[in-house]
């Protein structure tokens, strides 16, 4: 876009400066109507889930049910407790805000790329870790025991949950040889555009462990224990009114939207699919985008049907689930991927074991023979893995959940 | 660097040097922590301003995210310290001082020595990519594949001498949280507690409605490592 400017007779400086306003003001657009479309998505659907229709008056089917309410938070009295630490409290939620919003700069529409960071990848973790400071801020600031409770609940959960996270992305880092989400990208358009890392066996594995860790990063609901509503009223954010009320709740819709981007540019091919390549141009991007949106708004609907169906977890249930499930399996997913990696691109990686070895005939992914060994001997490690583990945390859970007359008499272990 | 570059940077590095001074003046202790973290990102946002994304980036997921976080949850766990009545200047301060001064003295030769050389190796940087082999290019470590490179091949034993350092720290983590946990009764559930007293066995409450030792009470409810 900055090109285009300057052909245009701007000087350099200020045509970057133009085409960086533009994008940014697009992405804070998109990111709020996005997010005002999604409440009413999951209101709606989650209605039929449980029987009942919804908001529906405002608009056609209740569309314009986010602007009414847009309205009316923002004419609401913005309280601020008389005890509270007023410039903490009033900065909470503009560090939550900031945070969401700095995550989407490096997010793939399709084809287009906002910003190629080298390290795009991190990058998406770490501006989702400011999220828990944020948290921490709303909980010590309001000067409210729940409030409290609710941060530190928060910021123990987003600590605990970035660990599985992070190595959940190391697979797909490796198999792609880089941390950019746009060669992420490129590399899944193998097979006529099908060539998503999902379908791989170490893929599938990561997509779901990602994209667990991803829910309680976001707070959704089987995770949703910092503002577990029927515990501590509403969290960190039990003293906030009007517009920072708003702004928190725009910051949570739009950190689970972009765990939907996310989710569907590292595991399901973002903007790939049939038909992009052989189109091309400005229909081919457009279709891209329309691909990437379908995928992000099917992961959104999966994380309402979630939010349907399970229950909410304990506090001692959550950090369990999380080191003794999650993280184990997450260690041998990396492992199945080194094995993937070296299988499959041996020759590229590591010149040493073509010179012991031999070339292998071809390097790339469609060398079907290698492919075979690879997805058999992963998925063999994947599911072996995943089988053992629920064993454990069954027998584990067994255990601890149902305490019988003996061990009440005895004593609770 | 060009003129914009050099404005930004000064820009930056006031904003980190402010932050950096609230941190030790300010006398509220979560405030304190909080300028911390202004001043963390502020040195990532040098590290971005120098071209090297990963280690920016890095920053901000262990320092912003991760440790400065454990600071704030340690402050708040404990008691009686976020009050406003905390000393800044202590009588030891010239100690602090020493320490400053010499690292001080330590950086700013090295920096005097060195600087030609690294100004030379990012010119080569910006001329062309350098061979990526061995430890010609070790200075010019910007991307994940450099420093990758570099700890696995010039940098080999620091890395492993610091990988084993954190190793331990895990370890002694997990066996000070074990021994923590062996001396602990698990807290019980509400059902589980209905299910004691229909059988009977109350817990006993000192007068302030917490749970007193169960050597108080006849019938002791322990834990699997206190029966064996």
């Amino acid at each position: 876009m900055a090109d285009a400017l300057t052909q245009l007779g701007f000087a350099s400086w200020l045509s970057v400066l133009i085409a960086s306003i533009i994008k940014v003001t697009l992405i804070l657009v998109g990111g709020s109507v996005g997010m005002m479309f999604l409440t009413w998505y999951e209101r709606r659907s989650i209605s039929y889930m449980q029987d009942r229709r919804g908001p529906n008056r405002v608009g056609p089917q209740g569309l314009l049910q986010p602007i009414s309410e847009a309205i009316k938070t923002m004419t609401k009295e913005d309280a601020t407790p008389r005890d509270a630490d007023k410039i903490v409290h009033f900065l909470a939620p503009v560090v939550m805000l900031g945070a969401t919003v700095l995550s989407f700069a490096v997010i793939p529409w399709g084809r287009m790329f906002p910003v190629d960071l080298n390290a795009a990848v991190l990058f998406v973790i770490a501006t989702g870790g400011l999220h828990s400071i944020g948290m921490m801020m709303a909980g010590w600031g309001s000067n409210n025991k729940f409030a409290l409770l609710g941060g530190m609940r928060g910021v123990a959960q987003l600590i605990s949950y970035e660990i599985p996270q992070v190595m959940a992305i190391i697979p797909v880092v490796l198999m792609t040889g880089s941390m950019s989400l746009q060669k992420i990208v490129e590399a899944q358009n193998d097979f006529a555009g099908l060539g998503w890392y999902v379908f791989s066996p170490v893929g599938l594995l990561g997509f779901a462990l990602f994209f667990t860790a991803s829910l309680a990063e976001g707070e959704r609901t089987p995770f949703d224990i910092p503002e577990a509503d029927s515990e501590i009223i509403a969290g960190y954010m039990t003293e906030y009114s009007g517009m920072k009320f708003a702004v928190f709740y725009l910051s949570n819709y739009m950190s689970n939207l972009a765990v939907c981007f996310i989710t569907a540019t590292l595991y399901l091919g973002g903007g790939n699919g049939p038909g992009v390549d052989a189109l091309g141009g400005i229909a081919g991007g457009l279709l891209s985008l329309i691909y990437f949106l379908l995928k992000s708004f099917a992961l959104f609907f999966v994380m309402v049907l979630i939010r349907a169906t399970v229950p909410r977890l304990r506090v001692d249930q959550l950090m369990s689930f999380a080191w003794k499930f999650l993280l184990p399996l997450v260690l041998v997913n990396i492992l199945s991927a080194s094995f993937w990696v070296a299988l499959l691109r041996w020759d590229q990686q590591w010149p040493k074991l073509t010179e012991w070895f031999g070339a292998p005939s071809t390097a790339d992914a469609t060398n079907w023979g290698r492919l075979a060994i690879a997805i058999v001997l992963t998925l063999l490690i994947n599911a072996g893995a995943v089988a053992l583990i629920m064993r454990l945390t069954n027998r584990n859970v067994q255990k601890h959940l149902y305490t019988t007359d003996e061990e009440l008499a005895l004593g609770l272990s | 660097m060009n003129p914009i570059a050099i404005g930004v940077f000064i820009v930056i590095a006031l904003l980190t040097l402010g932050s950096g001074i609230m941190v030790v003046t300010v006398r509220n202790i979560i405030h304190s922590a909080l300028w911390l973290i202004a001043s963390f990102i502020g040195v990532a946002a040098l590290y971005l301003l120098m071209e090297a994304e990963f280690l920016a980036v890095v920053q901000i997921l262990v320092y912003a995210g991760a440790v400065s976080i454990l600071v704030l949850f340690a402050i708040m766990l404990t008691r009686q310290v976020t009050g406003e009545g905390v000393r800044v200047v202590f009588e030891r301060w010239w100690v602090a001082l020493l320490i400053a001064l010499g690292l001080f003295g330590v950086i700013v030769p090295t920096l005097w020595k060195h600087g030609a050389t690294w100004e030379e190796a990012a010119k080569l940087a910006q001329v062309g990519p350098a061979p990526v082999e061995g430890a010609a290019n070790s200075l010019q470590v910007a991307t994940a594949t450099e420093i990758g490179r570099s700890f696995m091949g010039e940098y080999l034993l620091p890395f492993e001498v610091v990988s084993v350092l954190l190793l331990m720290a895990l370890i002694g983590a997990v066996v000070i949280a074990y021994e923590e946990r062996t001396r602990r009764r698990r807290v019980l559930t509400l059902a589980e507690e209905l299910a004691l007293k229909k059988r009977g066995i109350v817990e006993p409450r000192d007068a302030e409605g917490a749970v007193m030792p169960r050597e108080a009470e006849g019938k002791v409810i322990l834990l699997d490592s206190e029966q064996a």
